[in-house]
């Protein structure tokens, strides 16, 4: 399609759109859920019913989601960028009052007829609102103390809300996000140098006033880990017994000894990469990685195709949100980050992750269906 | 600046590309950011599964396997002819395996229609429940008898996490008449872990000898734990076992006794229900062929832990079944001491064995009589007889002539007053009283009475029942200074030379033989020991528990079965036979069992015979003989 005139997707029929749709983006998602459904189902030792089935029945629906928010016009997502950001925002103050606390830590909305998590909605909602901030925003705003200050309210104000629940993984993982966005929208490097310098003073700060006690600890123990043998550096000696023991080739699908023998705890969910580690060895760990590197590339290159500030922004900003928990759990189960309880996006055994990342990428499949259409400019 | 005008317009289109060239630079930058995190990934993982592969492996194999002990075999307890005297016989149990029950309680009382499940013991298994993960076997009763077991068997599928089981028990046949002699097992102590590093000892149900020779042999009898790889998991959950390597245990050595499980059954029959102890000691070498303490007890009921019944049933009996009387019972040998005497009178010279002594029934010394057991007195006798009618005034006559250094002395020589390394512990040395003795024990000068009494095996004078077997075994042998040995294979005893001049030994044999084999001696019965002419000798003793006033005496001493058990006198016998050739020694006291011409002498005479009889003297052993 490269090198063709652009083409008005805007008003094209269902099927068209079918057919314009960029399918290999879900197919390489299909096959990492996949890769995600086999790791449980050993990580549950060959139980079906004890999660793998739930993954693949989430990843069909949270598939259909995907296409349904893929199929509908960029401008409607447009148009709820804000809408979207403060009703999470409400949400999120919805939280604080009426959350359910869940492991000592109020981070769900009980609804009634379901449980959400807004922190999730908000990682969607930011990305959506930033895009829509800068795609007004005038250029010579962006480094201006005006365009900064209106970009760090809207990054700030979530992430003292979802620190305050707590959940530290998230709150990094948002205010990355946000910095990442705000770095491609052009900010000048002496902002950038000076925000930096900002950072080098206040992390301390906030090390000591900001954190609780227990993300102190895990902080603590990542970086001296014989402080606590048998707790959370239990955890990650563990895991790369996992990991190393697999070596090149792997112990052999559903032949980890680790994994049988329960060494390593909730290697269904953040620590399922062990299972990958262990059982397929160095070629398993570096085709899932080649795997994710094909989907943030492909994400890259739609990007590119998009017209409108408003869809590449939102598309690299959600890239790097998925890109970030990528990094942020890898690291964590090869022992290079502290454990923050950062899932592996599809392969993870937790259904609103699930249903996150795959509307994400609904939107970014929105964004390049939809990518030539011309959005309007609010004057900012 | 043109940024007021700006205020007011969208981008110009140069800025825009401007904007959009950004972006892809910065997308570009971004990205190839993302790619270098990625490698650092790669790098790490590199680390891990290449480099460091080998080293955890090796932790995830850690991990995995555990290495469980298995129990080795004890060793058996047999005694000379390799009669087993202790035992391993299928203990039947069952355990529970909580995580298998799906309601406890129920299961536990279906059990309980089948075996008895005390509330103490059923306190015990929720206790045990909650200590420990589901999955641990919880003992729910050990030692459940065959028949229980099976119905128990036929009701497994209504018992879900019931699982019978086979385990090793020790077991003693004899109805305990070596309980004593073999002591019991039991679970190590704190003190046995700290002192033996071995870790079978760390085992729940491991049991290691506690006393007796089960103790005294432990090394010999536990053998090597073998060892079972397993793997395991997080939890300590047996995954599933490995076939290889598998250690087989080593079983432990069996242990052979000098005993004769025959001759010690034919004497603790010869006891009835009578207190005492008895020995049989082999002349020649010392060996013993009976070491029984009567009552005794079952050592079974030590194995998996005495109830407080049976340990209040044992602790109330006043003829102490527990206690060991044959090597730790201390018991005047009364008149069974007039040999040391005899001898020491004969070694000094002072005395001239022909030498009279008129015996009126009791001797003055001060203002104190002291009394014949003959009341109207022996009349005229000399030292052969003095022994052979057992006169207690001619002993002191001579003692206050010799005095009670020498008597000593011999006592001493002759085995008293010192303990013997027979394995087990337990041992009383007894006392042989001197003046040096009584002034360290009792802080007072050492006075002639004393010596008079001492020269009957009274006052102070004490001995158990294996030191006078020894005495007598050391008359009978002449030559050397025997002592007794319990466990064949510790080794060949050398003895020291007994250094008593034969023709005094022979004296008192000669005395001791009158005393069994003449009319007139205390012990005499026609054809003593039944074996077509094998004499015996022996001598008698009744050692006094009370003291006999004066007012008492004038009345006329009341006989034993007069008054009660425990005021009745010990009954004491030593002998030896062949008389000619000896064969074995014996020693039997029979706690207030009266007059030693009586209960003692009658016991040790029939045991002598038995004995002489299983060595291959005299007719067949009445059991052989029954068969053919």
């Amino acid at each position: 399609m490269v090198g063709l005139l652009p083409i008005d997707t805007t008003n094209l029929s269902l099927r068209a759109k079918l057919y314009e749709l960029n399918w290999l983006l879900p197919v390489l998602i299909a096959i990492i859920g996949a890769v995600g459904v086999a790791m449980i189902f050993a990580a549950t030792d060959g139980v079906w019913t004890q999660g793998a089935a739930q993954h693949a029945i989430r990843i069909g629906l949270a598939g259909v989601l995907l296409l349904v928010i893929a199929l509908i016009d960029i401008k409607v997502w447009y148009t709820l960028s804000y809408p979207a950001y403060f009703g999470a925002l409400i949400l999120l103050i919805g939280v604080e009052f009426m959350g359910v606390s869940v492991n000592g830590s109020q981070r769900w909305l009980d609804l009634g007829i379901m449980r959400i998590q807004p922190s999730e909605i908000m990682k969607l909602a930011i990305v959506m609102a930033l895009a829509r901030y800068y795609h007004d925003l005038s250029r010579w705003r962006v480094s201006h103390i005006s365009g900064l200050t209106g970009a760090l309210l809207l990054i700030a104000v979530p992430m003292v809300l979802i620190l305050h629940q707590p959940d530290l993984g998230t709150t990094l993982l948002l205010g990355a996000t946000g910095v990442a966005i705000v770095f491609l929208a052009g900010v000048s490097w002496r902002v950038i140098g000076f925000a930096s310098l900002i950072m080098a003073v206040g992390l301390p700060i906030f090390f000591r006033f900001g954190l609780k006690e227990y993300q102190r600890d895990r902080i603590w123990t990542f970086l001296d880990p014989s402080r606590d043998p048998s707790g959370a550096s239990y955890h990650i000696t563990q895991s790369k017994i996992a990991l190393g023991s697999g070596g090149i080739s792997g112990k052999g699908f559903m032949h980890g000894t680790q994994r049988q023998g329960d060494y390593v705890p909730e290697n269904r969910t953040d620590f399922v990469f062990t299972v990958i580690g262990e059982e397929f060895g160095l070629i398993g760990s570096l085709m899932t990685i080649a795997l994710y590197i094909a989907v943030i590339g492909l994400c890259i290159y739609l990007a590119m195709k998009c017209k409108s500030s408003f869809a590449k922004l939102l598309i690299l900003g959600l890239t790097t949100t998925f890109t970030l928990y990528i990094f942020i759990n890898l690291g964590m189960v090869m022992g290079l980050l502290p454990v923050v309880g950062v899932p592996l996006p599809l392969i993870s055994y937790g259904g609103t992750v699930v249903m996150a990342v795959m509307a994400g990428f609904g939107l970014i499949l929105s964004a390049h269906l939809h990518r030539n259409s011309e959005l309007p400019r609010s004057r900012l | 600046m043109a940024r007021k005008s700006k205020l007011a317009h969208k981008d110009s289109a140069a800025e825009q590309a401007e904007s959009e060239a950004v972006l892809t630079r910065r997308t570009l930058f971004l990205g190839a950011g993302g790619l270098a995190m990625f490698g650092v990934l790669g790098a790490r993982l590199y680390d891990l599964q290449v480099r460091k592969a080998e080293n955890y492996i090796a932790l995830s194999e850690n991990n995995r396997f555990n290495y469980n002990i298995i129990l080795p075999s004890r060793g058996r307890i047999l005694d000379r002819y390799s009669e087993p005297l202790a035992v391993n016989e299928p203990n039947y149990r069952v355990v529970l395996i909580p995580e298998r029950s799906h309601d406890i309680d129920n299961v536990l009382k279906h059990v309980g229609e089948v075996i008895e499940l005390d509330p103490k013991n059923l306190k015990r298994i929720h206790q045990d429940i909650k200590n420990n993960p589901r999955f641990v076997p919880i003992t729910i009763q050990d030692n459940i008898d065959w028949k229980a077991f099976a119905a128990l068997n036929m009701r497994m599928h209504d018992l879900p996490g019931i699982v019978p089981e086979v385990a090793e028990g020790r077991a003693y046949p004899n109805e305990g008449i070596f309980a004593h002699t073999l002591g019991y097992i039991g679970r190590a102590g704190e003190k046995d872990v700290a002192d033996d590093k071995d870790p079978l000892l760390r085992q729940p149900t491991f049991r290691i000898g506690k006393t007796g020779v089960e103790a005294a042999v432990e090394k010999q009898l536990r053998g090597a734990s073998g060892k079972l790889k397993v793997e395991v998991n997080a939890v300590g959950r047996i995954v599933r076992e490995w076939p290889d390597p598998k250690e087989a245990a080593t079983p432990g050595d069996d242990v052979y006794l000098t005993l004769d499980a025959q001759l010690q059954k034919f004497s603790a029959d010869q006891f009835q229900d009578d207190s005492g102890g008895i020995s049989v000691i082999d002349c020649m070498t010392g060996e013993l062929r009976t070491l029984l303490s009567m009552p005794s007890f079952d050592g079974n009921l030590f194995v998996n832990g005495l109830t407080q019944a049976d340990m209040d049933r044992m602790n109330s009996d006043p003829k102490r079944p527990q206690f060991n009387k044959v090597i730790g019972g201390g018991y005047p040998p009364a008149s069974t001491f007039k040999m040391a005497v005899m001898l020491a009178a004969l070694e000094s010279g002072l005395i001239n064995p022909n030498k009279p002594v008129f015996c009126v029934g009791k001797m003055r010394l001060g203002n104190r009589n002291f009394h014949c057991w003959k009341r109207q007195g022996h009349g005229a006798m000399n030292m052969r007889d003095g022994l052979k009618h057992s006169c207690d005034s001619y002993f002191y006559e001579i003692s206050q002539i010799i005095g009670i250094d020498r008597i000593a002395d011999m006592a001493r020589r002759l085995g008293l007053g010192q303990t013997y390394d027979i394995g087990i512990s337990g041992s009383n040395s007894g006392i042989v009283p001197d003046g040096a003795w009584k002034q360290a024990r009792l802080g007072s000068g050492w006075r002639m009475g004393d010596t008079l009494n001492a020269s009957i095996g009274q006052g102070f004078v004490l001995a158990t029942p294996l030191q006078l077997s020894v005495m007598a075994a050391r008359l009978a042998n002449a030559q050397l200074a025997l002592e007794p040995s319990l466990i064949i294979g510790q080794g060949i005893p050398s003895f020291g030379a007994l250094d008593i001049d034969p023709a005094n030994l022979a004296f008192v044999r000669e005395a001791m033989h009158a005393v069994c084999e003449e009319p007139g001696g205390t012990a005499y019965r026609y054809d003593s020991l039944k074996l077509g002419g094998i004499e015996m000798a022996g001598k008698t003793g009744t050692g006094q528990v009370r003291g006999i006033s004066a007012s008492e005496r004038a009345s006329g001493v009341r006989k034993n079965n007069v008054v009660p058990w425990e005021l009745r006198d010990h009954s004491i016998f030593v002998g030896f036979a062949p008389y000619e050739k000896p064969r074995f020694a014996v020693a039997t006291i029979v706690e207030h069992g009266g007059s030693g011409a009586g209960r003692a002498a009658d016991i040790t005479r029939n045991v002598l015979s038995e004995a002489l009889r299983r060595d291959g003297m005299g007719p067949k052993p009445q059991k052989e003989a029954a068969a053919l």
